[in-house]
């Protein structure tokens, strides 16, 4: 089995290994094909879900049941035929991910994660504890080691007594987890160094070769670091600290930049040192389950395409909200406020994602290539289409919440708005005049991220005529919560049994919780997996980056060189009442403010 | 008697004499501002209780000019009482007298002592009465040839009454005052004199008050036509509306169906005949309609461009039990497809009525039956059940049945591949399938959406996703259902996809329990709604569809092919699909 899982990783560590040549990775499956003749039960089943493997890396398709109960497609099979053999020959560790394929190792190359910024909170809170999982779940490659940069000085043992605080199993298999822990801790190392300073750099390339030991290496930097410093970390890491013959690429976090030139100038300093291909710009809220599914809601559903035009849709919303406010930690913020920290970046990403056409695959690329269409598409944003606001100080039983510029990380005098509410249109065939109203604020009374489609009324409703009331305000609704609690679901007017004839908006559900016990990966574990794997599909490309500020800048510009006050609205509550004279505008309700969401 | 040509508004306050004592019932009597023809009203009244829409189409008949009587004040009041804040309409009675005194309604079972009249017609009744649907003043009256009294009818009745689950008080109350209700008159079904005397009684009941009646007839068919002879000639209202509700079967051929229908009118007017398809009845064949014409979402894709086909699946978990003296000279193609099964499809496919207004969708349903193309052999596969034994049990044959000739050749399952040859559906495939003694008790409606033309997914599957389509399942009984199958990825890292369920699920969302068919259909009946019931034409296209399927059937003597007791029916059902390309879904893993 380890023989015949190290051959498939060749072609899936990264794009690069993947063109390798067919003739050689033929010649692997004959070999694999002899090796595995003594088990006769299985050769041919390894050796196909292989195939399928290398035709796409990690991306296990798996359909359970066709609608007509036609037998498992051919892989899917082989699929759960693979992993009983796997059980047979008795590699227990295989099970933990029996229905997904495991990551296959290889043992030629190693792969390095440096997490430059190790010590902040992103890296403690997030990048440790999504490394630890995706190893729990024996996606990392076999040689993996993961190296901690920062300043402050710290030995190895002190990193590791630092993210095992952090690290938790998974609900639904606890057992082993100490043992995984103490493995997955010994990979974990520590080496101190400035920021901007090749020397250090060098000094962690060579503890790095130390543990690739000569093999194939690829290396990962992940960027947990403040914007002021990216350039000079990239510079030296790229100088210094680069693979010789695997690939080395680095992720981003945002911000990224605050306005268009300040974008352009980050992107032009990145690619002195780094090709297009090395940049992984992250936006985590792309790596979220619900959506991830948005496409293959519409993709592989045939009821929903035919919708998804302004012949059906009246409005598209796109709701985040959080329920604290910056609590101490408003030096980043205040300097970002509500739109570039929220709406330029996640919302406006997910509704690229909602809006584009039907890409040509769904390779990366093809992908990018749709959303930055849509966004290039949309009409820039004006000042009469957004209304900002800024929380207040409230009090609630004998509670007090503070206000945001009560906060000692404010300026007393800050105008930056924690929440704002915009109308954006996309001039298209299929968009032309349906508004998607955003919404994003920071300390109201609830938190939430989700997507809401309202549909129009019904063409000459029968039963309008047999109601006083207004049916056309009844129209159906498809909801994506993305947090929390995940679920999906379609509100449609329904009949409420009984005798008489009254209708009603009940829900065609899918509670995630109901349907799928698996607790569901953090958005991180999928983003590094996919940085790893070297799938691009969820990252930001530098000229999706450069559409989306091409949007904000000029709204950004205004608000600021105006000084726009924003509207107050009391700590917890729904936010300024200025969204609902946005959205009455537009013709729009917000969906989430009913009285049964 | 409704008439007003422009509104015919209504609602039963409950049937206790003056005020009831349930505060959320509304009486548009007192104070009554006489409104002649007046607008279309709609007030709220016991939620649980009517609506009635307004039906031009019902005009004049029988009955009298008469005025709405509407109660201004009482409009805004019950909307309070709805506490679930939902979309209701109700309607006012429309006070036909001016006195405000109500009209009589007498309800003549005809056939009392029967299995149908006593598990279904009087629950049904009792029902309506608990739930204030029926007016103040109405009488029940049994009628049978067995020599019984009042009493014993009362008794008979009582055993199968059962109250509400979700208001079980009262119910002692309630069951004895509708007792009070019930007489029974004994008579000869062929004898005018009989019904004389049952007109006497009536009329003595009726009080002077404005005279409506309903006949059921819960007879054997052979004598539908004296019974109705009767009742017609000597047992009508003077002053009110009668009305004949009729059970199936309809006659067992276009040419029995009509010479039922010519002697039938005979008697009756087109509009009193109220020919009963219980299906039609049923929650989620009347909410088809609901989910098809009140959501953007569906309509879009109700035609051949998406749909690939459509099922319409009928089972029961049980044979005849002794009772195939009547089934075995029909048969499950007379007594599931041609009527409730067809009736489903033909409400299915209609296109947009003008209103929904009887009429309107009675013509349009029409047109679906007679845009279809008759069936022929080819497309139709039978089947009957033999024994089985499972753990010690043995399930008898059809043939076992001591009721039923040995050699008899009648289906206990059909399954049938039926077009509409009409510019929505051309191509479509409609299956039904229809079968006594399988593995289970169900009847749905399966939807089979068309694949995804040029599914992305598809590309790294490697597999054929085209097989995983949506499917759209309506599951009418037991345990009522909305489903949408839909393609899903599974939560993780990994890109798997799944067919998940977009869920409604009846029991779940919707703690009242769900009517009767009968009692919707009865209380249809009192108010002259006629949507749900099947009119001569419609009747006529549905026969015309199956007589010569059924007479070939009978000619060539077909044998039909044998399923074991408690099975899923015959094979044969499978290949009949195939050839369509259909694949039947109630019959794969995930459901």
């Amino acid at each position: 089995m380890a023989a015949a899982t190290s051959h498939l990783s060749l072609c899936s560590s990264s794009s690069s290994a993947a063109s390798l040549s067919q003739t050689q990775t033929c010649s692997f499956f004959k070999k694999e094909a002899d090796l595995f003749s003594r088990f006769a039960a299985f050769p041919r089943k390894t050796q196909s879900s292989t195939w399928v493997r290398r035709v796409r890396p990690r991306k296990s398709f798996q359909l359970k049941f066709s609608s007509n109960g036609s037998p498992l497609n051919a892989v899917s099979l082989q699929d759960s035929g693979s992993s009983v053999a796997k059980k047979g020959l008795g590699t227990q560790e295989e099970e933990a991910s029996s229905f997904l394929y495991s990551e296959p190792r290889k043992a030629e190359s190693t792969l390095s994660i440096t997490v430059v910024g190790a010590s902040g909170d992103l890296a403690r809170k997030k990048i440790f504890p999504a490394l630890f999982a995706l190893f729990y779940e024996d996606w990392l490659p076999e040689n993996f080691c993961v190296c901690g940069y920062a300043r402050t000085r710290m030995t190895d043992e002190e990193l590791r007594n630092m993210i095992s605080k952090t690290l938790t199993c998974r609900i639904d298999k606890r057992e082993n987890c100490e043992d995984k822990m103490e493995q997955f801790l010994m990979r974990c190392f520590y080496h101190a160094g400035q920021y901007n300073s090749e020397d250090n750099f060098r000094e962690l390339d060579m503890k790095l070769k130390e543990k690739e030991a000569g093999k194939l290496a690829n290396r990962l930097f992940y960027l947990s670091i403040p914007p002021n410093i990216f350039v000079d970390v990239v510079r030296c890491a790229s100088l210094r600290a680069s693979s010789g013959d695997g690939w080395t690429r680095v992720i981003v976090e945002k911000p990224f930049g605050r306005d268009s030139e300040s974008s352009g100038e980050l992107t032009r300093c990145l690619k002195q040192y780094l090709a297009e291909d090395q940049i992984f710009r992250i936006d985590h809220y792309l790596g979220k389950e619900l959506v991830e599914n948005l496409s293959v809601l519409r993709f592989s559903n045939l009821v929903f395409e035919p919708l998804w035009s302004r012949n059906y849709i009246r409005n598209v919303q796109l709701i985040f909200s959080e329920d604290f406010g910056i609590e101490g930690r408003g030096g980043y913020f205040d300097n970002y406020g509500i739109i570039r920290d929220i709406m330029q970046n996640h919302l406006l990403q997910i509704l690229a994602l909602f809006a584009m056409e039907t890409p040509v695959s769904l390779d990366a690329e093809d992908i990018r290539n749709e959303k930055v269409k849509v966004l290039r598409s949309m009409r820039p944003l004006q000042l009469d289409d957004v209304i900002v606001g800024q929380y207040k100080g409230h009090s609630k039983g004998s509670k007090s919440y503070p206000g945001y510029i009560d906060d000692p990380t404010v300026p007393k005098n800050s105008t930056t708005p924690t929440f704002a509410a915009a109308a954006l249109f996309i001039n298209n065939a299929r968009w032309d005049g349906v508004p998607f109203l955003m919404k994003a604020g920071k300390a109201l009374h609830t938190k939430r991220a989700e997507i809401r489609v309202q549909f129009r009324h019904v063409a000459g409703n029968l039963y309008r005529r047999n109601f006083g009331t207004d049916l056309d305000k009844a129209t159906n609704e498809l909801v994506l919560r993305v947090q929390p609690d995940e679920a999906i679901y379609l509100k449609i007017n329904n009949k409420v049994p009984g005798l008489g004839m009254r209708l009603d908006c009940s829900d065609l559900n899918l509670l995630y919780r109901a349907r799928y016990p698996r607790e569901i990966p953090d958005a991180y574990e999928r983003l590094l997996l996919d940085a790893i794997e070297g799938e691009r599909r969820l990252f930001i490309r530098s000229d999706e980056l450069d559409a989306a500020w091409a949007l904000f800048t000029p709204l950004l510009k205004e608000l600021e060189d105006k000084r726009i006050a924003p509207e107050l609205y009391p700590y917890g509550s729904r936010g300024p009442v200025g969204a609902h004279y946005l959205a009455a505008k537009h013709n729009v309700r917000w969906g989430d403010l009913g009285s049964e969401d | 008697m409704e008439t007003i040509p422009s509104s015919r508004i209504r609602s039963h306050a409950t049937a206790l004499p003056s005020h009831s004592t349930q505060s959320s019932s509304v009486h548009g009597r007192n104070g009554t501002a006489t409104l002649p023809l007046a607008p279309k009203k709609f007030l709220p009244a016991k939620a649980s209780c009517r609506r009635k829409s307004s039906i031009n189409a019902l005009v004049g008949l029988q009955d009298g000019a008469v005025a709405a009587a509407v109660n201004p004040v009482e409009k805004e009041v019950p909307f309070k009482t709805l506490k679930d804040g939902l979309l209701a309409f109700t309607s006012l009675e429309e006070n036909k007298d001016t006195n405000g005194d109500g009209d009589s309604v007498s309800i003549t079972v005809v056939g009392a002592s029967g299995d149908l009249a006593k598990k279904k017609i009087f629950p049904a009744l009792f029902a309506l009465f608990y739930e204030g649907c029926l007016p103040q003043h109405f009488t029940i009256y049994g009628y049978a040839r067995s020599k019984m009294t009042d009493v014993e009818l009362r008794n008979m009745v009582s055993k199968t009454l059962t109250c509400r689950i979700d208001k079980r008080e009262n119910c002692a109350e309630k069951m004895d005052q509708f007792l009070k209700r019930c007489f029974y008159h004994s008579g000869q079904y062929d004898s005018p004199e009989n019904f004389v005397e049952l007109d006497k009684k009536l009329k003595q009941h009726e009080g002077g008050r404005v005279s409506n009646r309903l006949f059921y007839l819960s007879i054997p068919p052979n004598i539908f036509i004296d019974a109705v002879r009767c009742a017609s000639s000597s047992a009508s209202s003077g002053n009110g509306w009668t009305r004949v509700i009729v059970e199936k079967p309809f006659g067992r051929d276009s040419e029995s169906s009509a010479a039922l229908t010519k002697s039938l009118k005979q008697y009756l007017d087109e509009d009193q005949i109220f020919r009963i398809d219980h299906y039609l009845g049923k929650e989620l064949v009347e909410n088809l309609s609901v989910l098809r014409f009140s959501n953007l979402i569906f309509e879009p894709l109700w035609s051949r461009q998406y749909i690939r086909n459509v099922q319409l699946i009928f089972s029961e978990d049980f044979g005849t039990e002794g009772r195939g003296g009547y089934f075995d000279n029909y048969g499950i193609i007379r007594d599931i497809m041609q009527n409730h099964l067809l009736q489903i499809l033909a409400l299915f496919a209609m296109e947009t009525p003008v209103s929904l207004d009887a009429e309107d969708i009675r013509n349009e349903k029409v047109k679906v039956l007679r845009s279809m193309r008759p069936l022929t052999l080819d497309d139709v596969v039978i089947g009957q059940y033999k024994s089985h034994t499972k753990g010690g049990i043995t399930y008898p044959a059809y043939t076992d049945d001591k009721t039923v000739p040995k050699d008899s050749l009648t289906p206990t399952f059909a399954a049938a591949a039926l077009f509409i040859d009409n510019a929505r559906w051309d191509g479509v495939p409609f299956l039904m399938k229809a079968g006594k003694a399988l593995h289970n008790k169900r009847a749905e409606i399966r939807v089979q959406f068309r694949h995804v033309p040029g599914n992305l997914y598809n590309r790294i599957i490697g597999t054929d996703l085209d097989l995983a389509t949506n499917e759209l399942v309506i599951r009418v009984q037991p345990d009522e259902a909305i489903y949408l199958k839909i393609n899903n990825k599974v939560p993780g890292l990994g890109m798997r996809l799944d067919r998940s369920n977009l869920n409604l699920h009846y029991a779940a969302r919707y703690s009242k329990e769900i009517p009767d068919a009968y009692e919707r259909l009865l209380l249809d009946a009192i108010e002259g709604e006629r949507r749900l019931f099947i009119r001569s034409d419609e009747l006529e296209a549905a026969w015309a569809l199956f007589t010569p399927l059924l007479k070939e059937l009978e000619e060539k003597k077909t044998i039909p092919e044998y399923y074991p007791y408690g099975s899923r029916g015959p094979v044969g059902a499978h290949y009949l699909a195939a050839r369509y390309n259909v694949r039947w879904g109630d019959l794969t893993v995930d459901q």
